[in-house]
């Protein structure tokens, strides 16, 4: 992979709190194939660089990086990092695979997370996740329809791609957005441990990550309207029976 | 780690019934009651008598003794309730600029911003400090001074023990046989209990106050008390929930005269005191009171003590984990002191290696060694801005190259710095013999206090070096670099506190380098600067105490101060700085970015700021950094703060504050104060009710940096 591969990159966060275990450094990846009506990262969709207009002025998000100067970048942090290490999020990071693969190949001795929703070419993932220490892999909904409706897309890619995580049999866990009336049902929760107890090698743990309700926050400085289809305000249900039922772990972040 | 899971889980114990009721009267100040109105009046009879300065000393000890109504509550098991507001005074003003003979007071004059030697006195008792006294008499006959000297210390010891006889009288009466049998022994004797070594202490502390001193320090607490404790526990007198509602009873008593302090805001009273960190022959001090009192502080949740602990990156954890529980709730407390860097500075600055395993800290942050140390940490500032500000418009106005405007800073810094140690030769430290009893050797040698200890240097803070590095590093990258800005403008831009040249100032602060990114661009200018203080204050030399200048990297209140201007002060102000500053705007509290700069983020911080050579500056002065409170709601943030606090020492930084704070409540709590009586910040060296303080020091904190928002 070439060093002066460059890709978009949204955001740099040090001391992330939920991208993986220990002190950790985020990098935000620009750009997302799916589009989840609960995002609370508007910003990570488009591939592009574009202004945001917040409430305190004006914001570039989005700004190019050769691979080999955020490699050095995040390498410099690596003494700090001893306890943890960097993950990528976005977006969705394998929508720019090669870049992440060149920086990947240049990080020195730290210990690398990728969150994804997998969706992505078979080659693009698994190009990536041979290269994580953990990958967290998102679950939204299985029902297909349901899926291609809220998040976009076709689910079966994604059951693909956890299926060849599975198979490659190197760390990762389920993380599962709760979304009330959309994801947090008794159903999907049902089936994403059933299909989570199927999944071949060592059962990952499942995370639930209960509904934020700042994910609409950025949307207007995106120039969007943020208008979701569902009560956010309702209760999350957090019911972890689904899953103990199907012998499988799960928490609540 | 499995054990920090657990306990983040479990639900972290409240104060008792009995200590909720304790706190709430003393916030509510219903103990004012038992407070007189008449004053202390010594002056006539010290004229009557002709004595002179010491004994005049013991006398106002001796008469605020005698004067003090005893309290006693009938919840409480550690007593002492002050009730005589005032400090006499020893001279009449015009009698006091006679014996100072153009010579100058530090501050309010009586020695202050020390900590005596808690171990010896409690494991000594005043008895025995009493007989030492009077062996120095004896052996010290003819030395008229250390004579009148150690009368004077009997005089204070008595006037002690005889306050202490009236509340065990007092308790006696009132049916309280337990208080009066602990009264009975201490500090007469040596404590043998942990009760009564927290009695001991809380009197002979609460003296120091009544003899007109302040920012009286605690020490190493857990290091003193730890013996008692334990022998209570093997014999099982005591258990160690017990023992964790005494001490936060006794932490709770640290509050109740506090207002009565002097100090610059109420808060700023140095009543501080340090866990943990090395022993005096190097193992490990913790011990199991290290995590008991920062579970007392988090309980008990008041701006007393001013809590700090030491670490290395051999810190278990578990602990690292009990103080980010104290960290959480916001008080400010622990302040994080990195064992690995403190002490190897310390040696670096003449202290003996075993003493400098004993540092403990001054009011804020500066390190001293308990009973050993009479040093003056805080005699001045040097404004680095200002510093490079002169510089960079004489430099600019000579067309000279910009290593010249480097030289030009430097040698500013140690102008500065020689006019503080000019006029800090002129200190005078009156007697103090009450303190003396308390410290190491002063009976022994039969040598007042003021005369110095082992260790009798005075620190400088190195104030506003952000911004002075942010601002060289603006001129160099985009006047001499990349020649986007010709000299004379910004000459002028600074001169009119960028008047019309709005995009000019943006340019500065958002084009430049700069400090807490990490990037060598600035951060080499920034250890310059603290280099070239460091080079000034060892070109100063002596005292005139037999100690030398010690450079720190805190500021106190210079951060408002050097860029305000205040009365009285003798440090140079500025005015709008090449960094982009407008005038007036705020310094950072110690070291921090600049206000108003982006930075990646707080690793990165530690990284500029671990560029520092600390041993070269050893007076101390944390890095000082703002959490968010929504950054606690993650289910293992506990543990995620405790790795940053990993980080922090592995970066080599000396010294740290965490604070922890919600923006939006402290507007709110601008606009209705009356809702957060209670809600507590750190301001520097200390905490603070928000809403006792001053406007300005109330906006610094809002403009803070504040990380995981």
């Amino acid at each position: 992979m070439k060093a002066d591969t460059s890709g978009v990159v949204f955001d740099i966060r040090e001391l992330t709190i939920h991208d993986g275990p220990g002190l950790r450094t985020t990098v935000f990846l620009k750009g997302c194939p799916l589009h989840c009506a609960w995002c609370h990262n508007p910003e990570g969709r488009s591939r592009d660089p574009e202004v945001l207009h917040g409430p305190n002025g004006d914001r570039l998000a989005g700004r190019s990086y050769r691979a080999d100067e955020l490699a050095a970048l995040l390498n410099r942090q690596s003494p700090l990092l001893a306890e943890g290490g960097v993950s990528f999020s976005g977006g969705e990071p394998l929508m720019q695979a090669a870049f992440l693969e060149a920086v990947l190949e240049r990080l020195e001795g730290l210990h690398v997370v990728v969150g994804t929703t997998g969706y992505a070419s078979a080659k693009d993932f698994l190009s990536i996740v041979r290269r994580c220490d953990l990958v967290l892999f998102d679950l939204k909904l299985l029902d297909p329809e349901a899926h291609r409706r809220w998040a976009g897309g076709d689910n079966r890619v994604i059951l693909e791609n956890l299926k060849r995580l599975a198979d490659l049999g190197s760390p990762y866990l389920i993380r599962v957005p709760l979304v009330p009336g959309v994801t947090d049902t008794e159903a999907n929760l049902r089936a994403i441990a059933r299909h989570v107890r199927e999944l071949p090698g060592r059962r990952p743990r499942v995370e639930l990550l209960p509904y934020n309700l700042a994910a609409g926050g950025k949307y207007a400085a995106c120039g969007l309207e943020w208008r979701p289809e569902y009560d956010e305000t309702a209760p999350c249900r957090t019911d972890l029976t689904p899953f103990q039922e199907f012998e499988v772990e799960a928490i609540v972040l | 780690m499995n054990a920090i899971l657990e306990q983040r889980q479990a639900v972290l114990p409240e104060l008792s019934p009995r200590l909720a009721e304790m706190k709430r009267r003393i916030r509510a100040g219903e103990h004012h009651r038992f407070r007189t109105t008449e004053t202390v009046d010594v002056l006539a009879e010290c004229e009557r008598e002709g004595l002179d300065w010491t004994q005049r000393a013991a006398r106002l000890t001796r008469r605020m003794c005698e004067a003090q109504t005893v309290v006693i509550e009938p919840d409480e098991q550690i007593v002492f309730t002050r009730t005589v507001r005032r400090v006499s005074a020893l001279y009449r003003p015009e009698q006091m600029e006679e014996r100072l003979a153009g010579r100058v007071f530090h501050e309010l004059g009586p020695i202050s911003n020390v900590c005596a030697d808690w171990g010896m006195v409690l494991g000594q008792g005043l008895i025995a400090r009493r007989a030492a006294a009077e062996a120095a008499r004896a052996r010290l006959a003819g030395d008229q001074e250390a004579k009148t000297f150690v009368d004077a210390a009997i005089e204070t010891i008595d006037a002690v023990l005889a306050l202490a006889r009236r509340y065990a009288e007092a308790a006696r009466a009132l049916g309280r046989g337990d208080l009066a049998d602990v009264l009975e022994r201490v500090p007469a004797y040596p404590a043998t209990t942990f009760r009564e070594a927290l009695q001991s202490l809380r009197l002979c502390h609460a003296v120091l106050w009544l003899s007109g001193h302040y920012h009286c320090g605690l020490g190493r607490l857990d290091q003193y008390l730890w013996p008692y404790l334990e022998e209570d526990l093997a014999k099982g007198r005591l258990d160690l929930a017990e023992a964790q509602e005494l001490l936060e009873e006794f932490f709770i008593s640290l509050n109740k005269d506090s207002d009565l302090y002097p100090g610059i805001q109420q808060g700023d009273n140095g009543q501080s005191l340090m866990l943990g960190g090395a022993r005096r022959d190097g193992g490990d001090g913790v011990n199991p009171l290290t995590g008991m009192a920062m579970e007392a502080g988090r309980k008990v949740a008041l701006i007393d003590p001013k809590i700090n602990l030491r670490v290395t990156r051999d810190t278990n954890l578990g602990l690292l984990a009990k103080g980010v529980q104290l960290t959480r709730i916001g008080l400010g407390f622990p302040q994080w002191c990195n064992d690995e860097v403190i002490i190897p500075g310390l040696v670096a600055a003449g202290y003996e290696l075993e003493d400098a395993r004993d540092y403990s800290v001054a009011a804020c942050w500066e390190f001293i060694i308990p009973g050993k140390g009479m040093e003056v940490v805080n005699i001045g500032a040097v404004s680095m801005p200002a510093a490079a500000d002169q510089a960079i418009r004489a430099g600019l106005e000579a067309g000279e190259n910009f290593d010249r405007i480097i030289e030009r800073t430097d040698a500013n810094l140690a102008e500065q710095v020689r006019a503080v140690t000019k006029s800090s030769r002129t200190l005078l430290l009156p007697p103090a013999p009450w303190y003396s009893v308390l410290m190491d050797g002063c009976l022994e040698r039969g040598r007042d206090l003021c005369h110095g200890l082992k260790y009798n240097n005075f620190g400088i803070h190195g104030a506003g070096s952000s911004n002075a590095a942010d601002a060289l590093a603006a001129v160099r990258a985009l006047v001499y670099e990349r020649r986007r800005i010709d000299p004379a403008r910004l000459i002028r831009a600074l001169d009119s506190d960028f008047e019309g040249e709005e995009a000019l100032r943006t340019e500065l602060q958002e084009d430049a380098p700069k400090v807490g990114n990490n990037d060598d661009l600035v951060d080499d200018l920034l250890v310059k600067l603290f280099d070239r203080f460091a080079d000034a204050c060892a070109a100063a030399g002596d005292n005139g105490r037999g100690g030398h200048y010690r450079p720190g990297t805190g500021t106190a209140m210079y951060y408002i101060w050097l860029a305000r201007g205040h009365e009285g002060m003798t440090e140079p102000t500025v005015g709008a700085t090449a960094d982009g500053r407008r005038k007036g705007a705020f310094f950072s509290s110690s070291l921090a970015p600049s206000p108003n700069v982006q930075v990646r983020g707080p690793l990165s911080v530690l990284q500029s700021f671990g560029k520092l050579d600390y041993r070269r500056v050893c007076n101390g002065g944390p890095l000082t950094m703002e959490l968010a409170d929504s950054l606690f709601r993650g289910t293992d943030a506990i543990e995620k703060v405790a790795l940053y606090v990993r980080a922090f020492i592995r970066s080599g930084c000396q010294q740290m504050q965490l604070n922890t704070l919600n923006v939006d409540t402290l507007r709110d709590a601008k606009l209705h104060p009356e809702r957060h009586r209670n809600l507590v910040v750190r301001v520097w060296g200390w905490s603070g009710y928000f809403c006792e303080l001053d406007e300005s020091y109330q906006d610094q904190i809002i403009g803070r940096h504040i990380y995981g928002a």
